[in-house]
Formats: C-alpha cells, structure tokens, sequence
C-alpha cells in the first residue's frame, strides 16, 4: 500500500503486487479458509450472520492490529503485554469504573481505556528505548505486573457493562475497529510513518538521515498501548463482564496472526491491514476447527504450525521478490 | 573567494586526546578536500563537523565565531550542515523501501499540505532532484535496491540536497560508483559550489581531490598535517604529507 499511496501505478497490477508485498499469503488463506467455512457450517457463514461474526472477531483483530507498530518498529520490538493491557482494561473499565464509580458514560469509558494504554505503552517505551531492555524482556515485566494486578483486584469473573457497551460486541464492533483503522490511515499521512517503517528498516540509516530513532520507537510502544486499550473495550463487549483469564491468551494469538499477515518480526515490512487478515485468518481456522469438535489443545497445535509456516512462506516471499529485482 | 562569508569554522578542534588543535574556516562556495591514509583522522574530521562524533577539545560552528556551536546530528542539520554517509550499504539506503521514500526520508516535513503527507508534493520534489542529478530510474515506486550502485548514491545525495543545506559533506562520495556517474557527480559538487554551497569532500583518491577541490586538507595521525592551496596542490606533496616525510 505503501507503493500504492506513493506513486502512480500505471496499472492494476503493481498495486496488486504491493498489496502482496504487504500482506503475504494471508488474503489467499483469508479466501480458502472462508470457502471451507462457508462450505462445512453455511448456517454460521450467512451473510446475515456475518454482524455477529465481526463482533466475534473483533477482539483478536484488534490484539493483532496493537501488535503491529511496536513490531514494525524493529530492532527486536515487540509488545507482550498486549493481552494482559485488554485484560487489565477490562478489569479496570467493569470493576472499577462502572461498578464502583458508577460511570458509565462512553467518553469516560472509551477516553479511560486509550489513556490506561497509552500509560503502559509509555512504560513499555521507556524501558524498551531509553533503558535499552530489550524489548520481549521489558514487556515480559509488564506482562507479569499487569496479570497479577489484575488478579488480584480482579480474582474471579463479576460485574455487568452498560447497553451501549453490549452492543459493541455484536455487528456494531465494527465501528472500534473502524476508528483504530482511521487512526491508522491518519498515522500513515503523518511523516511519523515513514519516520517508523525507515528505523525498522534499518536504524543506523536512521540515524544518518536525521531521524530521531528513540523517539519514532518509544511512540510506535505508546500506539501499541492505545489499541491494546481499544482491544480492551472490544473484548470487554464481546463478553459483557469483566475477566481476568481472557486477556492475556490474547498476546501469543496476536502476535502469530502479525506475523501470518507478513508484518516482518524484524521490522520495517508489512502494515495493520495485514495483521488485521492475518487474525481473521486465525478466526477462521480456530471457528473450522471448532465445528469438528477438535479441543482446544489441538487449536494451539494449529497456531502454533501456522505461526511456524507463516514465518517460512514470508521467508520464502522475501527471497522470490529478491529475485525477481535480480532479474529485473 | 577568501572574502566570502564563512558557512562552517572549526576554533581548537583536537580529534583524539593529545594531538595538536587546529583551527579551519569554510567559506562559501569553496570546496574542500580532505586526505589521508585510511584511519588518520579525516574520517573522524568529517564526522565531527557533522555532529556525529563529540569533538574531543574545542568544537565546530555553523557560521564564523562561536555562535552557534554545533553539539548533535539533529542540531548541525538544523543549521544548515548535511552529510552523505560513506557506507552506502550498512548506513545509507533502506534497502527495503523504494527510491522515492529513500529520497524523501530525511524531510518527509517539507510534503505535509494541512499537516499530512502529500504524494505529489514529494513526487515533486524528487523529479526537480532526478532532472538535476540524471538519476536513471523507470518508476520511483520501485524498491531502492533495483538501481545500479551509482544511481543509488545519486538518490543519497538528492536525500542530502532536499535539506537546502549551506555546507555539505561528503563521505567518499564516488566509492564503487561509475566512471560516467562520477563525471556526473563533479560536475553537481561544481554547480553547488558557484550556487553559494560550502562542500568538503573526503576522497580515498587523491586524483579526485586534485580535480575538484580549492584546497585540500591533509591528515596524519589524528592531526591536520598540511592545508595546501593552488600550485601548492600536487600528488607528491599531498602523498609526502600523508607518509609523514615532508617538512
């Protein structure tokens, strides 16, 4: 999309190819594994349905899309924390907001969310960029503080969200989504995105271009936090309660679809709308499975053959475009 | 030219503790040439003039006295001062973004119409530095890597150039690149100059400096071993200075 947006494709068919460039092989298993549903459980995959199979997917679409800017940041950025920060946000919003305070407005909901993420993807920042933890161990800290807070304020499953929240969960789930994609469009047009695909491309170039490295990564960690804390919100719709197990089974999930969706782990390649087909991909598997009646440990055993594969078939695309510029 | 007004002074800069300070102006419209054995000190030079490196005593000024000091990276663009990195390779391009990104990386600001990018802002710009520098490109969509050595290292320089910099400096500018395009490259590095630029160039060939350069800066061990200017320009004076054996 990036060639898209940046010049004047001639044809049809260079933007098909950015769009290939960007996303992988995952609208192609998008297309495959939507046939399979729709031919194995037609009821389900009906287009009057598809409302509250958006709302079902929306959760780990939006843990997927938090995952993504702190990856493409590079150097080994990477978020964990990701699903605990939805759990955390969603202990915070239903217990402590709703039940407690008795605030139930949408602007003290949704603004107390974004600001909860946006808080610990500063911390996870600070301690990633300007500490220099490495980043899956700074946020493996804050994995851990924010599952035993929740836990602790949160130890068992309580507590009801107001209507407008409820309805977030169904066929609506599409407008939270919709508002991190606008964001994201937005970002795209800020000269912060080419400022954050340049360092995860290569930083010490970065550098020498002139672009403030530490702070392009320790922002792309603050967007990390306020979708996670968007994510949140969807998730505490789609369940209607607060819950403090769910959260974080989010983070592995998310990062698999990331990187299924051909966002390079090593930065720099790939954008949100990637990620967000590479969790519908997972949904769909994870829903085709379920219909069989496998158990849940045989969905991990398929995440984590699809995590394997997707990393592979990248790796694979990466060398067929290199050469192709060597023929070219 | 030695009455125009000076664009860059370096006032006591010692570049490894120890050696002997110096002191230099650069003046508009002047091109500077900087020479040495490989590891004595014009490497370090020019990085030091481009903020890169902390000075070890003294420091470096955008413009003539101690106004205004220059003490990062950030803040020597700021004034006016660009670098072309020498590692093309490991410090220069973005091998996985295309040409047009890779020029427009280092101002991505100066497209913003209402605040957002705008992609024919930048396309704009980047044709005016493509009919500048001959840069031979079918579509600047395409990735950064599918251009010829030297054509890279013009999309590098029109990086460079986008700042409208008073002084540039130049890291090696024709390592690896073609014959045609280093006639190319003299040529630009001319017209800059008589435009009012400032360039110091540091060459690995002596020939190079020879043609291009007013005065050419020799270094050995860490220090500034001889300036020499007009007639004074000769291989064998420049080669003696850099093996220590003149006087």
């Amino acid at each position: 999309m990036t060639a898209m947006a940046t010049s004047q494709p001639t044809s049809k068919v260079p933007a098909l190819k950015a769009i290939w460039r960007q996303t992988g092989f995952a609208p192609i298993l998008f297309v495959v594994l939507l046939a399979i549903n729709i031919f194995i459980n037609p009821a389900r995959f009906s287009p009057s349905a598809w409302g509250t199979l958006i709302g079902l997917a929306a959760p780990l679409v939006g843990a997927a899309i938090a995952s993504a800017p702190a990856i493409l940041g590079g150097r080994g950025g990477i978020d964990i924390s990701v699903g605990p920060i939805m759990g955390f946000v969603n202990a915070i919003v239903v217990l402590v907001l709703i039940q407690k305070l008795g605030l139930t407005s949408p602007f003290i909901v949704v603004g107390a969310a974004v600001l909860i993420g946006a808080a610990i993807g500063a911390l996870n920042g600070f301690m990633a960029t300007i500490l220099r933890i490495q980043p899956i161990v700074a946020t493996l800290g804050t994995y851990l503080l924010l599952v035993g807070t929740t836990l602790t304020i949160l130890p068992a499953p309580t507590g009801t969200v107001p209507v407008w929240l409820k309805s977030l969960g169904g066929p609506l789930s599409i407008l939270p989504l919709g508002a991190v994609f606008l964001i994201w469009i937005g970002i795209r047009r800020l000269p912060y995105y080419d400022h954050l695909m340049a360092v995860g491309s290569d930083d010490r170039a970065a550098y020498t271009a002139g672009i403030p490295v530490t702070l392009v990564r320790f922002l792309s960690y603050v967007i990390t936090g306020v979708f996670a804390g968007v994510a949140g919100l969807m998730m505490t719709a789609l369940i209607g309660s607060a819950d403090p197990s769910i959260g974080p089974t989010y983070t592995l999930i998310a990062i698999s679809a990331v990187a299924l969706g051909g966002v390079s782990l090593a930065g720099g390649r790939g954008g949100l709308l990637g990620a967000a087909i590479g969790a519908i991909d997972i949904f769909l598997l994870q829903s085709a499975l379920t219909f069989f009646n496998f158990s849940t440990f045989v969905l991990q055993i398929a995440y984590g053959a699809i995590l394997v594969i997707a990393i592979v078939l990248t790796a694979l695309q990466d060398r067929w475009l290199g050469r192709m510029r060597g023929a070219a | 030219m030695s009455d125009n007004p000076v664009s860059l002074s370096v006032l006591g800069l010692s570049l490894k503790p120890g050696a002997v300070s110096f002191d230099q102006e650069i003046r508009r419209g002047e091109i500077v040439g900087l020479a040495g054995l490989d590891g004595h000190g014009q490497d370090a030079f020019i990085e030091t003039m481009a903020g890169l490196r902390p000075p070890v005593a003294g420091h470096v000024n955008a413009g003539a006295k101690a106004d205004r000091v220059i003490r990062s990276f950030r803040q020597a663009v700021r004034s006016g001062i660009a670098y072309l990195p020498r590692d093309r390779r490991a410090t220069g391009i973005f091998p996985s973004m295309s040409i047009l990104d890779n020029f427009a990386i280092a101002t991505v600001g100066r497209d913003r119409k209402l605040g957002l990018i705008s992609p024919a802002e930048r396309r704009k710009r980047y044709d005016y530095y493509r009919d500048r520098l001959s840069i031979v490109a079918p579509d600047p969509g395409r990735m950064i890597t599918t251009l010829s050595g030297g054509n890279q290292q013009k999309v590098l320089l029109a990086r460079a150039l986008a700042h409208k910099p008073d002084v540039l400096l130049l890291n090696d500018p024709t390592r690896g690149v073609d014959i045609a395009t280093r006639r190319v490259l003299y040529s630009v590095f001319r017209e800059l100059a008589a435009e009012g630029m400032a360039l110091v160039i540091l060459s690995t060939e002596i020939e190079e400096a020879l043609v291009l350069c007013d005065r050419i800066l020799v270094f050995r061990e860490q220090e500034l071993a001889a300036s020499l200017e007009g007639a004074e320009r000769s291989s064998e004076r420049i080669i003696s200075t850099m093996f220590g054996r003149a006087a």
